[in-house]
């Protein structure tokens, strides 16, 4: 299982800020999670697939959304945040 | 005496959303509910057909675009359907588990502008967004159909974003006929269609591109604005990025009015029900792309006598205002109210077709645009 930390800006779609989750690739987590919380389809990555600009998808601390992207390979136990880059103004 | 009336302003704005409750009087303001806190809102719009009903155009620099609707007036904001898709309206193909279903190449960005239909069509509404996309909704937003005689227009490979983006801005709809619909385009220009989107002419003739080696193309004007005068429908006013201009013709061609006012740039025009005949400019500078001469300016065109009148004194409200392609509306009470956002996000209101002015006493953040509801009292 993974140790699933999402944005505390996500809430307002529906997921909580921790969970655990079973999936073998970045894009599978966000296929369960999207399916769970239905609300979160096209919030973290678009209809393209790719994540949006300001998404940022950490795997074990390490930034993976301008490297691997969704495609990163995943493995129990491994810590995954879903956070929002600093921007905005 | 005039009926009584509850006049709310729909405000949105960088950063959020505001409704602004007043009286036929049109003097004294409440700045009601907020939302949306801390996101753009490029547009928001009253559905007459269901009275209480608003819609609203969000774009999360986080999340996307999403659509909003309220059905209490603004207290409440609920996403409605599903953030638009280029070319098809349920799941992403790419994860539908079929191979064989082409993606999507691009995203949807930016939602603009949002037109309930005709009371014919009483579920049935209109978006316009980027890169130069429409949808047509019969379920009052949850669920949204691409128009693809435009979104898979042929000659797309040769538009090009203005700078505001690939917008598709103005949607107007014939009153007498549904299927008559016009668009707007940045750096495009605007199109008619007969058949309710089935297929579009461009409707360019007689308007100058000076940013284009061709100056009269068929198409890649810059349109910023387009109204239909209250009482005649195949009358329209624009406001382009080379000037202004009026058509009485459905757009077939057009022919430039801004000249005597020199530099006749703008983003934003209005036309009021109880103003048949008038239109109201919201005059920039050029170059700054803010009013220009210090001062707030509003030029109301009268097409029956051809000739412009400025609203505003020097000395009314000075500065350098930007006013945006949704900054500006007319309601439909008589005599007319005008209102004008700005981009440093004052909300000037004229409650008698622009004899006088007065300022909302409430600073907004930038302001994107404004829409006004008109409802009676009690409601």
């Amino acid at each position: 299982m993974l140790e699933v930390h999402l944005d505390s800006w996500l809430r307002e779609f529906g997921p909580p800020t921790h969970m655990k989750i079973g999936a073998d690739s970045v894009e599978h987590l966000l296929d369960q999670l999207e399916t769970r919380y239905p609300r979160l389809r096209f919030k973290i990555r678009d209809e393209t697939g790719h994540l949006r600009r300001y998404v940022r998808v950490f795997v074990d601390g390490e930034d993976v959304s301008g490297t691997t992207g969704v495609e990163t390979p995943l493995k129990g136990g491994q810590a995954i945040d879903i956070l929002h880059s600093i921007a905005g103004g | 005496m005039a009926p009584k009336n509850t006049v709310r302003i729909l405000v949105g704005t960088r950063k959020g959303s505001y409704i602004v409750e007043g009286d036929s009087k049109r003097k004294s303001w409440k700045v009601g509910p907020a939302g949306h806190e801390g996101t753009d809102v490029y547009h928001m719009v009253a559905d007459p057909r269901h009275p209480g009903d608003f819609y609203a155009a969000v774009n999360s620099w986080m999340w996307g675009p999403l659509v909003y609707r309220s059905t209490n007036y603004g207290k409440k904001w609920s996403e409605i359907g599903t953030p638009l898709m280029a070319s098809t309206k349920t799941r992403p193909p790419r994860f539908d588990g079929n191979p064989d279903t082409p993606a999507p190449v691009y995203p949807v960005g930016n939602l603009w502008h949002i037109e309930p239909g005709l009371p014919s069509e009483p579920n049935t509404l209109y978006l316009g967004a980027d890169p130069h996309l429409l949808f047509r909704s019969t379920d009052r937003g949850s669920t949204w159909d691409p128009i693809d005689a435009i979104n898979k227009h042929p000659g797309r490979k040769n538009w090009a974003p203005g700078a505001g983006g690939a917008c598709l801005h103005t949607i107007l709809i014939d009153p007498r006929d549904p299927r008559r619909l016009y668009i707007g385009l940045s750096a495009v220009g605007t199109f008619r269609s007969e058949d309710g989107g089935k297929s579009w002419k461009p409707t360019n003739k007689g308007v100058e591109a000076p940013f284009l080696p061709n100056k009269f193309p068929e198409t890649g004007q810059c349109v910023h604005d387009v109204v239909a005068d209250s009482a005649n429908p195949d009358t329209f006013y624009r406001q382009d990025h080379g000037g202004m201009y009026v058509s009485h013709d459905r757009m077939e061609k057009w022919v430039r009015i801004g000249k005597p006012l020199g530099d006749d740039f703008g983003f934003t025009v209005a036309s009021p029900r109880a103003s048949p005949g008038k239109a109201y400019f919201v005059r920039l500078d050029g170059m700054a792309r803010v009013t220009g001469e210090g001062h707030l300016q509003v030029h109301e065109w009268n097409d029956k006598t051809r000739k412009w009148r400025k609203l505003l004194s020097p000395t009314a409200f000075p500065g350098h205002f930007g006013v945006q392609r949704e900054g500006m509306v007319a309601d439909d009470l008589d005599p007319a109210g005008i209102y004008v956002g700005t981009t440093t996000g004052q909300l000037f209101v004229s409650p008698d077709a622009g004899k006088s002015w007065n300022k909302v006493p409430f600073q907004f953040p930038a302001i994107h645009s404004v829409s006004v509801a008109t409802t009676r009292s009690g409601k």
